[in-house]
């Protein structure tokens, strides 16, 4: 199995080498440039890990929807919701408790953006892969609509040049921490998400509330016998999933994001790479953890790519293409192993 | 009742109503949106769901752009955009009825690699396009209001005839098109019937490929004022798409009707302002998509969907 | 069933139409067949006789192509025949009428004779043949109608018109009456013996009803975990015989005497009295209706089920037993009626409502709503308990693990232990889960629904056994099934259900076969 996954990881690297290399670029800056960026120079890994917890938190709440067989990819959406949220509020004061508030403001958002495709889907049977899609770009509009009035999220202070379209930017006061060690500045927000990320190990694995989230996932109609009903608990498991990636979206705005001010675009991709992460950690919250780390790495590290003359979207293909790898290999033993009975069943 | 406050509500719908602008914007979406749809509607005849449509729209408009730019020619730009969109048909379709990856979970790392990808070659490339010539039918076209939109069309738009009528040929008037829906309502029966159940599947995805990389084709090369690639003008329709397809209770001519009412919304967030009324843009950005999501509220309950639909076939397993 | 027999000598012509030779396929350790061989005559009707898991059921996959055997061969007039999948069976001259119907429901009859098929679609021409074949062999059928409009006898006309089509030398039904009627089985058999039967073709009747197989066949070969163990021609057997050699031992007078249908009285029959004593229900379903996409499945079912005894639910599958079992499982709401235990009524088709009001079930479907098979035993043991497994929501994994090794014990569940996903059980094993769950849970009514399809004999006495037991304990106990057998083997009253309603209800010492049958039909008494 180790095999498989080095294989076809392996393959993914070349390809995108190939790609790089096809397209006139210099394939053998691609990994420096990466290492160099993610950890090898001063500051980086701390960048890194700061990063890495917002992909963690998306992670995890896609990781609970699975559980019970539901969809949920619109987190990029909630993330966007719940920082543009937080945003407001933390932007009008200053303060410790206005920075707490603010934060699970954010997290509110996040849920009431993911409740309404709960909503959709169990009062009219709307698709939730479909519906928590489309509300991603209700809410970037949305978003985008809140920073054009200054009542809402536009930055209020005289000096702000007329073009720019921002919130107003976070008192020093009402910021998100840092750790400072070894040269490097650590949000707090990354000690917290993995210790939420322990939490919902324990939650899914060790209590009843995981237990019969399990039930539902795997057998709706056991636990419809037993006192679940798949209703709530889908509607829950959706809320939370919302939450976290709302959470998300404070801790990216608090601990700096942008320079502390809510912008256009301002999710850059953080939610659609969170599912990601999910993905390919099959669903196992600490495996996540790990998967975050790399993902944060590829998106440091990018940014140290413009130097060496290649965009940075190669950064996107090689991150698909990793998806794929470390999704092939399972998905190749159970065909091997399926091939095995189905010859004996007559084949297709 | 003041009659004033009638004429002042009325005045704005009536202009809308009879601008030609408005209704060429409407039906230049709704052919973009019926050739993504119309394909996925026979692969989810079939049984699969695919968000993957995104991504094929994508492919093909990127495609359809480069090998115009190169080639000169716009014939070989749609072509090479329907294979495009084939290669990634193929992709979601060996690894989600083949390999057993799960479907959306393919969709959705297409959608961003492909996305990637063409944002990535296009930034290398830059491939500038002409929009394709105008095809005039003399006398239909000079009907007022109406006419441009429907009879004066540049060519490849009008691709969208042959391809919803090969779609309904096929679904309906072939023993292929009839294992496809047997294979999208009970793929067990199907199976016992001799049936290749993940092999029909397959082929409806691949044909979807083929639609959908044509109308990202389509899209590029036929419509202005566009000039060259640019990801936003995709923007989702693959899965608006599939909300045509469920507003259509998975019937084509629900399913066309479907496109026609959100061509109808896209084409007010790019129309009104040549009327003469502004919208608050992200009101008028964000109106396609609440229309999609309130629309397949109303009717996803409504419809029978095919009773397989995104249930994946193992032999075996069931 | 009627006391006429359609069953005669078969013309026996001296060369077989096809001969099956030493016909092996394994599943892991477990021989589905085992060195079958047989031989089926031309112009004959050949009963294939065995319990459920017999292999015959595997055996006659292998004639049709979707199963390919490790060892054997099967040669047709003669001449080794390759059969690799259903079209080539087809080709060849197999057809099979599939026990669970092999039909699209959204599809209309002449789509579904269409399918599969390597014809060209002409919907015209498909018509055509439907109304041609349909005459040929007196089995009329609407083709314009959809599939999910028909009834099931209906359903099976088109069934066998799919098979007819081909012009096959050898048909194949496999249990071809469970879903049927009496009233409709009676007019299956002439069908097979006047038209199907001649021309030289050769039907091959799968079953493991005794009384059906007795009365339609010319010939008779018994199976056994995979073996074929006797071969008779039907007039020189009786039913004793063939209990006998299906089974493998002595099988009791009792089931003797109910497989013959005639009644009787036993000895030994669950203590009558203190049911009759004691009359108060403690299960009490009052006027219930249903109806599941416009179709009325429950039709003011009336029913109540005393403690301490076994009710027997007979009926044919397919008259409402499916829906009553989903609401006293909180799985369907009730359009109108009650359902109360003790006197309270219970919310139908509020999750877990049925199940907090004392009511278990042992579903007749346990993959669907019994078992959670890619949970542990353990988990799938407490289902329904696992607040009694915890402190303050955390669950106590040494606590469960205990509780369900003592359950494993005391039901002599076999597995490898607590932690085994349950997926790896046998069939009889995972039902064993089901039943300790159930009763573990202390309930005042057990629903059984088939609670011994599908299993081998030795689980069937076992569960039998445990049924009476609770009973006796003062559970009241509703026996849903469409195995004659069971039901009079257990139940202390017998109740029949049609079309989604009570026809009647008798003690079990009054029941006789005919009166039985005739209830089932939907002729109340």
């Amino acid at each position: 199995m180790v095999c498989l996954y080095a294989l076809f990881i392996g393959i993914a690297l070349i390809a995108s080498a190939v790609l790089v290399w096809a397209t006139g670029g210099d394939w053998r800056a691609v990994l420096p440039a990466l290492i160099n960026g993610s950890i090898a120079k001063p500051g980086r890994w701390g960048q890194t890990l700061t990063e890495a917890a917002p992909l963690l938190l998306v992670a995890l709440g896609a990781i609970v929807a699975t559980r019970m067989n539901l969809v949920n990819i619109g987190q990029e959406g909630q993330l966007l919701i719940g920082a543009a949220s937080a945003a407001m509020i933390a932007t009008r004061g200053s303060g410790i408790f206005i920075l707490i508030f603010s934060i699970l403001i954010g997290a509110l958002g996040g849920a009431i953006w993911s409740s309404v495709a709960a909503v959709l889907k169990y009062w009219r049977k709307v698709p939730e892969v479909v519906s928590t899609l489309l509300m991603v770009f209700i809410a970037t509009q949305l978003t985008g609509f809140l920073l054009t009035k200054k009542s809402l999220l536009l930055d209020r202070s005289a000096d702000r040049p007329n073009k720019t379209q921002t919130s107003g930017q976070l008192a020093a006061n009402t910021r998100l921490p840092y750790i400072h060690i070894f040269g490097n500045d650590i949000s707090i927000a990354v000690p917290i998400s993995v210790c939420i990320a322990l939490i919902v190990v324990f939650l899914l694995n060790r209590t009843i509330w995981g237990f019969k989230l399990d039930m539902v996932g795997m057998n709706a109609r056991v636990a419809q016998r037993f006192g679940v009903s798949e209703r709530s608990a889908g509607i829950i498991a959706l809320a939370i999933g919302g939450a976290l990636a709302g959470l998300a979206g404070s801790f990216m705005f608090t601990s700096g994001t942008a320079n502390y001010r809510y912008t256009p675009g301002f999710a850059n991709n953080v939610g659609w790479e969170g599912l990601l992460v999910a993905l390919v950690s099959r669903n196992q919250p600490l495996v996540a953890v790990v998967i975050a780390l790399v993902f944060a790495g590829l998106r440091t590290g990018s940014s140290f790519l413009a130097s060496t003359g290649i965009q940075r979207e190669i950064v996107d293909v090689v991150r698909a293409l990793l998806v794929l790898a470390l999704l092939l290999p399972p998905a190749y033993v159970f065909l091997r192993g399926n091939l095995h009975r189905d010859k004996n069943k007559g084949g297709k | 009742m003041d009659p004033t406050i009638f004429a002042s509500a009325f005045t704005p719908l009536l202009n809308i109503a009879s601008s030609d602008t408005m209704y060429q914007s409407m039906i230049r979406f709704a052919v973009v949106l019926a050739f993504a749809a119309v394909g996925e509607l026979v692969a989810e005849r079939a049984g699969t769901l695919n968000i993957s449509a995104e991504a094929m729209l994508i492919s093909g408009a990127f495609t359809g752009a480069v090998v115009s730019d190169h080639t000169g020619h716009i014939t070989f730009g749609l072509i090479c955009g329907m294979l495009a969109g084939v290669i990634v048909a193929a992709i979601q379709a060996n690894l989600s009825h083949r390999l057993t990856i799960d479907q959306f979970v393919v969709g959705l790392t297409l959608n961003l690699f492909v996305l990637g990808l063409a944002l990535f070659l296009d930034a290398r490339f830059k491939p500038q396009t002409n929009v394709a010539t105008k095809w005039r039918v003399p006398g239909l076209a000079n009907i007022p209001i109406i006419g441009e939109a429907l009879y004066g069309q540049p060519w490849p738009m009008y691709l969208i005839l042959p391809t919803v009528g090969a779609s309904w040929y096929l679904l309906f008037r072939t023993r292929w098109g009839l294992e496809v829906r047997a294979v999208g309502e009970n793929p067990q029966s199907a199976d016992v019937t001799g049936i290749h159940v993940n092999r029909r599947r397959r082929q409806s995805i691949y044909f979807a490929g083929l639609c959908s990389g044509l109308g990202g084709a389509v899209l590029v090369l036929a419509q202005i004022p566009i000039n060259g690639f640019e990801a936003g003008h995709v923007g989702l329709k693959g899965i608006i798409a599939i909300g045509a397809v469920i507003f259509g209770g998975w019937t084509l001519r629900g399913t066309l009707f479907g496109c026609l009412i959100f061509g109808y919304f896209f084409a007010l967030q790019q129309a009104l302002p040549s009327i003469g009324y502004t919208i608050n843009s992200q009101l008028s950005g964000a109106l396609p998509y609440l229309a999609a999501l309130a629309v397949t509220s109303i009717f996803a309950a409504r419809t029978r969907q095919p009773r397989a639909l995104a249930q994946p076939f193992i032999r075996g397993l069931t | 069933m009627s006391e006429v027999r359609t069953s005669g000598t078969g013309a026996q012509a001296s060369v077989p139409l096809v001969e099956l030779t030493n016909i092996s396929k394994r599943y892991g350790d477990i021989a589905a067949c085992d060195n079958v061989t047989l031989s089926m005559y031309p112009g004959q009707i050949h009963g294939i006789l065995g319990e459920n898991g017999a292999g015959k059921s595997t055996l006659m996959k292998v004639l049709i192509g979707l199963v390919k055997p490790d060892a054997g061969a099967i040669s047709m007039n003669g001449v080794v025949q390759n059969i690799t999948n259903p079209q080539s069976a087809a080709r060849i001259g197999f057809g099979m009428v599939h026990q669970h119907f092999s039909l699209v429901e959204e599809l209309t009859v002449w789509e579904n004779v269409l399918l599969g098929e390597e014809l060209k679609f002409d919907r015209a021409r498909a018509r055509v043949l439907v109304g041609e074949i349909g005459e040929r062999f007196g089995l009329t059928v609407n083709p314009d109608a959809r599939i999910r409009d028909l009834t099931a006898g209906l359903r099976q006309r088109v069934e066998l018109i799919k098979c007819l089509r081909h012009d096959p030398r050898v048909v194949i039904l496999d249990e071809p009456t469970s879903v049927l009627t009496p009233a409709e089985s009676e007019q299956l058999f002439p069908t097979l013996r006047e038209k199907v039967a001649i021309e030289g073709r050769c039907v091959a009747l799968v079953s493991h009803k005794l009384a059906e197989v007795l009365h339609a066949t010319d010939v008779i070969t018994i199976m056994r975990q995979g073996r074929v163990i006797e071969h008779h021609e039907t007039h020189q057997t009786d039913a004793p015989s063939l209990a006998r050699a299906m089974v493998g031992r002595e099988v009791s007078l009792r089931s003797q005497h109910a497989v013959l249908g005639a009644s009787f009285v036993s000895q030994s029959a669950p203590s009558e009295s203190t049911s009759t004593t004691d009359a108060t229900d403690v299960l009490q379903i009052a006027d219930a209706c249903v109806s599941l996409g416009g179709v009325s499945k429950l039709k003011n079912l009336n029913l109540g089920v005393r403690a301490g005894e076994i009710l027997g639910l007979a009926g044919v599958e397919g008259n409402g037993q499916r829906e009553l079992g989903d609401v006293l499982s909180s799985l369907l709401t009730l359009d109108s009626g009650l359902i109360s235990i003790d006197g309270t009524i219970v919310r139908t088709g509020k999750p877990g409502s049925m199940s907090r009001a004392g009511i278990a079930v042992i579903p007749e479907d346990r993959h669907d709503s019994g078992v959670v098979l890619t949970m542990s035993v353990a988990a799938n043991l407490a289902l329904q308990r696992m607040v009694d497994f915890s402190h303050n929501g955390v669950i106590d994994e040494v606590l469960l693990f205990e509780s369900a090794q003592q359950l494993i014990d005391e039901f002599e569940i076999r597995c490898d232990g607590p932690n085994a996903p349950l997926h790896s059980l046998s069939g009889g094993n995972q039902q064993r889960v089901v039943l300790a769950r159930e009763l573990s849970a202390k309930p005042k009514v057990l629903v059984a629904a088939q609670p011994t399809r599908g299993l081998d004999v030795g689980a069937i006495e076992f569960m039998s056994d445990r049924l009476e037991r609770a009973a006796a304990s003062g559970i009241a106990i509703l026996l849903i099934s469409s195995d004659l057998d069971e039901i009079l083997h257990l139940s202390h009253r017998i109740s029949v259900i049609s079309s989604g309603t009570i026809v009647g209800t008798i003690r079990r010492q009054e029941a006789t076969m005919e009166q039985l049958g005739l209830l089932m039909g939907g002729l109340a008494l």
